[in-house]
C-alpha cells in the first residue's frame, strides 16, 4: 500500500533536480498524510563526513522515535534522497500559516547539515534546497509563505534552532524561483567539449560500464571491475572533496579534467 | 468546494459557540444559585400583579406580605419575607430566601384563602373558619386590602359561572400573565449577563471567531477533526446541560488556536495584519463576536448545530464529486478510507497507529507532537551506501 505523496520525485526530476529513491520509500510512513500545505525546512545536525551521513538515522529513527524523520533528505551535493510517501515524524508541536498539525500537513526536508559554524552550507545544496521546495509548492499550489523553517513553526519558539539559514531570504529565493525571475538551474553537461577533432568524453556516473570507467577506477585506486558501482562513486565523491569539487560522485568535465591532471 | 468547506466551517464554528454557551450557562447558573436573582425578579412581578409598586399603596404592600407569608407559599422557602423590597431589582439583585418559583395553584389558592379568611396571623384556623366557597370568598372580599385585587377576585368568580374550579383557573391564569413578564425580564437580565460572561470567557480564554475562522478554513485536518466532534456532539441532548469542567475539557481537546499560550496575541493569528493596533482591534472585536454567540444561549446553538448538520448531510460532497483532488490523491481516497472525506485523519482515531502498512490511521494526538531533528546519528550513513541518484545531468 503506497502513500499519497508518491508524486515528489516526478515534480523534483522535472524541476532538474537529483533525485535517489531509498528503497521501500513509497510505502514508508508514519501512516498516511493530509492535504499538504506547505514544506518545512530542516537540518540534520548530522556529523561532518559524507554526503548524506544521516540518512540512515532518518529512515529509521532512533529508539526513543520511530522514523520516517522526514519525507526528503538533502546531501550537501544537493542530491534529494526521497524517503518517504507516507507521514513522517519531523514537525512536532508548532503552528505555521494557522495549520498546527505540521506533521500530517507538511512536507519535512532534512537537509545534511551540523547547524554549526564548522559546516558552511554549499552553494549546490541551498540551490537545491530553494529549488525543490519551489517545485513542491508549485505541486500543490502554494506561495513561498507555505515554506516554514522547523524554528518559525515550533512552540514555545526557541524550542528549535533549524534551519540555521536565514528563511526570509530563503523565502525571497524561493519567490523568485515561483515567479520565473531565477536563473534556470546548471546541469552538469552530458559530454566534454569537443578538444580538436576527438569528441569529449561523456559524463559518467553510477551505472556506468566500460573502459572509461576502468580508466577511472585505475586513476583511483580501486578495484577495476568496468562497472561504476557505490564504491567507485564513493571514492569518485573523495577525489571531488579533496579537489575542492562538488562532491557528487558524477564525473562530468571538471571531474575528467582533475582527474587528467592528478 | 462552497459546501463542504464553508459549511464545514459554519460547523466548527457553531460547535464552538455551543461549547462556549454551555460553559457561559453553568457560569450563569452558579452565579444564579448565589444570588438569586430570579426570586427578586418574581418577588417584583407579585408585587407589580397586587399593584403594590404604584406609590404608597401600603394597603397592597401589606397584601404581599400576606401572600409570602401563607403557609402554602411560606413552605416554599426557608427564612423570612422582609417589607423593605422596593425597586425594580438589578441584574446581580439578591434575592436572598425568596423561592425562585411559585406554583400558579398555590399563588391561587393562598389568595382565595386569604379573602375566604382573612390574614394568617389574625384569623387561628379552626373548626368555627368558615368555607371556601364563591359566596365566602364574595362576602369577604374585603380582607384583601387592595381594592385592585378585590376587583380581579370579583371579575374571577363572576367569569365562573358558578364553579370554584373555574374560579381558581381564572386566578391562576392572571397569576400565570404576570410570571410570563416575570420571565421576560429575567430572560433579558439572564441575556446580558452571559453577555457580560461571555466576554470575559472569551477574552480570559482568548476564543476569538475570527481567528478559530480562518484556521478552520485553512486547516483541513482540524476542520474534519472537528466536524466529526460536532457530529457526535449533536446526536447527544444532554449537551446543552453539560458540566462546566468537562465542557471546558471538550473545548481544549479540540486543538484550536484559543488560549494564551502565545501571550501576544498575534501568535494565534498570523494572518492578521502586522501591526499590533490592527491585531487587537481583530482581537476586540473577535471576543465580542463571541460573546454575543454565547448570549444567544446554548439551546440556540444545539438546535442550529443539529439543522447544519441536517443540510450538511444532504451536501456532503466528497463523498460524491472528488473532482478536485489529484489523481493519486483519489485513487488513495477510494482504496484507503472507502469514499469517506479525505481529510481526516488526524485526532479522531485511536493511539497505537503508526505501522508502515496501514495508511488510513494516521496520527494521534501524542503523534503530531514528535520531531526528530535534534536526533544524534548513531548509525551514520557512508557515501557506499548511499542510494543511486538519477536527473542533474543534461540530457
Amino acid at each position: 500500500m503506497t502513500f499519497k505523496l508518491t508524486w515528489l520525485p516526478k515534480v523534483l526530476k522535472d524541476a532538474r533536480q537529483k533525485v535517489a529513491l531509498v528503497d521501500g520509500w513509497e510505502d514508508r510512513g508514519r501512516g498516511d498524510v493530509g492535504p499538504i500545505f506547505g514544506v518545512i525546512c530542516h537540518h540534520t545536525s548530522g556529523p561532518v563526513t559524507g554526503n548524506m551521513p544521516s540518512l540512515a538515522t532518518l529512515i529509521k529513527g532512533r529508539p526513543d522515535l520511530r522514523g520516517p524523520l522526514a519525507q526528503l533528505g538533502l546531501g550537501r551535493d544537493g542530491t534529494w534522497y526521497v524517503i518517504a510517501a507516507g507521514r513522517c515524524n519531523h514537525a512536532g508541536k508548532g503552528i505555521w500559516q494557522g495549520v498546527a498539525t505540521g506533521n500530517t500537513n507538511f512536507i519535512g526536508i532534512e537537509a545534511e547539515n551540523t547547524g554549526l559554524a564548522n559546516d558552511p552550507w554549499p552553494d549546490v545544496q541551498v540551490d537545491a534546497y530553494q529549488r525543490g521546495v519551489a517545485a513542491i509548492l508549485t505541486h500543490i499550489g502554494r506561495g513561498a509563505d507555505f515554506c516554514a523553517g522547523h524554528r518559525e513553526y515550533a512552540l514555545p519558539s526557541g524550542r528549535k534552532p533549524d534551519p540555521s539559514f536565514e528563511m526570509t531570504l530563503f523565502r525571497q529565493s524561493v519567490a523568485a524561483i515561483l515567479s520565473g525571475t531565477a536563473a534556470p538551474p546548471e546541469l552538469i553537461p552530458a559530454v566534454e567539449a569537443p578538444v580538436g577533432n576527438a569528441s569529449g568524453r561523456p559524463t559518467l556516473r553510477r551505472g556506468a560500464t566500460g573502459e572509461l570507467v576502468k580508466t577511472i577506477q585505475k586513476k583511483l585506486g580501486v578495484e577495476v571491475i568496468g562497472t561504476f558501482g557505490s564504491k567507485t562513486e564513493a571514492a569518485v565523491r573523495q577525489f571531488q572533496r579533496d579537489h575542492q569539487m562538488v562532491a557528487d560522485g558524477i564525473v562530468g568535465p571538471k571531474t575528467w579534467a582533475a582527474l587528467d591532471t592528478a | 468546494m462552497f459546501g463542504s468547506d464553508v459549511l464545514d466551517v459554519a460547523v466548527g464554528l457553531i460547535f464552538v459557540y455551543l461549547l462556549v454557551s454551555v460553559l457561559c450557562s453553568a457560569i450563569r447558573e452558579g452565579l444564579e444559585a448565589w444570588l438569586k436573582t430570579r426570586a427578586a425578579y418574581l418577588e417584583h412581578g407579585i408585587r407589580e400583579l397586587l399593584h403594590a409598586n404604584d406609590g404608597n399603596r401600603s394597603d397592597a404592600k401589606g397584601l404581599v406580605e400576606q401572600i409570602y407569608k401563607h403557609p402554602l407559599i411560606n413552605g416554599l422557602f426557608s427564612g423570612n419575607y422582609e417589607t423593605a423590597r422596593g425597586k425594580r431589582p438589578r441584574l446581580f439583585s439578591k434575592g436572598g430566601d425568596l423561592p425562585s418559583y411559585i406554583p400558579s395553584k398555590n399563588f391561587a389558592m393562598a389568595l382565595m384563602d386569604l379573602a375566604a379568611r382573612g390574614p394568617v396571623d389574625c384569623a387561628a384556623a379552626g373548626p368555627a373558619t368558615p368555607v371556601i366557597s364563591l359566596d365566602s370568598i364574595r362576602s369577604n372580599v374585603k380582607n384583601i386590602p387592595s381594592p385592585d385585587v378585590q376587583r380581579v377576585l370579583l371579575t374571577a368568580l363572576d367569569s365562573a359561572q358558578g364553579s370554584l374550579d373555574r374560579a381558581q383557573q381564572n386566578i391562576e391564569a392572571w397569576y400565570d400573565s404576570g410570571m410570563d413578564r416575570v420571565s421576560g425580564w429575567y430572560k433579558r437580565s439572564t441575556q446580558w449577563i452571559i453577555f457580560m460572561i461571555g466576554l470575559i470567557v472569551a477574552v480570559g480564554m482568548n476564543v476569538n471567531t475570527l481567528v478559530i475562522v480562518d484556521y478552520l478554513y485553512v486547516n483541513d485536518a482540524a476542520r474534519a477533526a472537528i466536524v466529526a466532534r460536532a457530529e457526535k456532539a449533536s446526536a447527544n441532548p444532554t449537551l446543552p446541560n453539560q458540566s462546566f469542567e468537562q465542557t471546558k475539557k471538550e473545548l481544549n481537546e479540540l486543538q484550536l488556536p484559543i488560549g494564551w499560550e502565545g501571550s501576544n496575541g498575534s501568535t494565534n493569528g498570523p494572518r492578521w495584519g502586522k501591526s499590533s493596533g490592527t491585531v487587537w482591534v481583530t482581537a476586540v472585536f473577535g471576543w465580542l463576536l463571541t460573546a454575543f454567540a454565547a448570549s444567544m444561549g446554548a439551546p440556540f446553538w444545539f438546535d442550529l448545530l443539529n439543522k447544519v448538520m441536517v443540510i450538511r448531510s444532504t451536501v456532503k460532497p466528497h463523498e460524491k464529486s472528488p473532482e478536485e483532488s489529484s489523481e493519486d490523491r483519489q485513487k488513495k481516497t477510494v482504496e484507503g478510507t472507502g469514499g469517506t472525506s479525505p481529510s481526516i485523519t488526524v485526532q479522531t482515531t485511536a493511539p497505537g497507529a503508526g505501522t508502515t502498512t496501514t495508511p488510513s490511521i494516521a496520527g494521534t494526538p501524542e503523534d503530531e507532537n514528535l520531531d526528530g531533528c535534534d536526533v544524534s546519528v548513531e548509525d551514520v550513513t557512508s557515501d557506499e551506501q548511499l542510494p543511486a541518484a538519477e536527473g542533474g545531468v543534461q540530457s
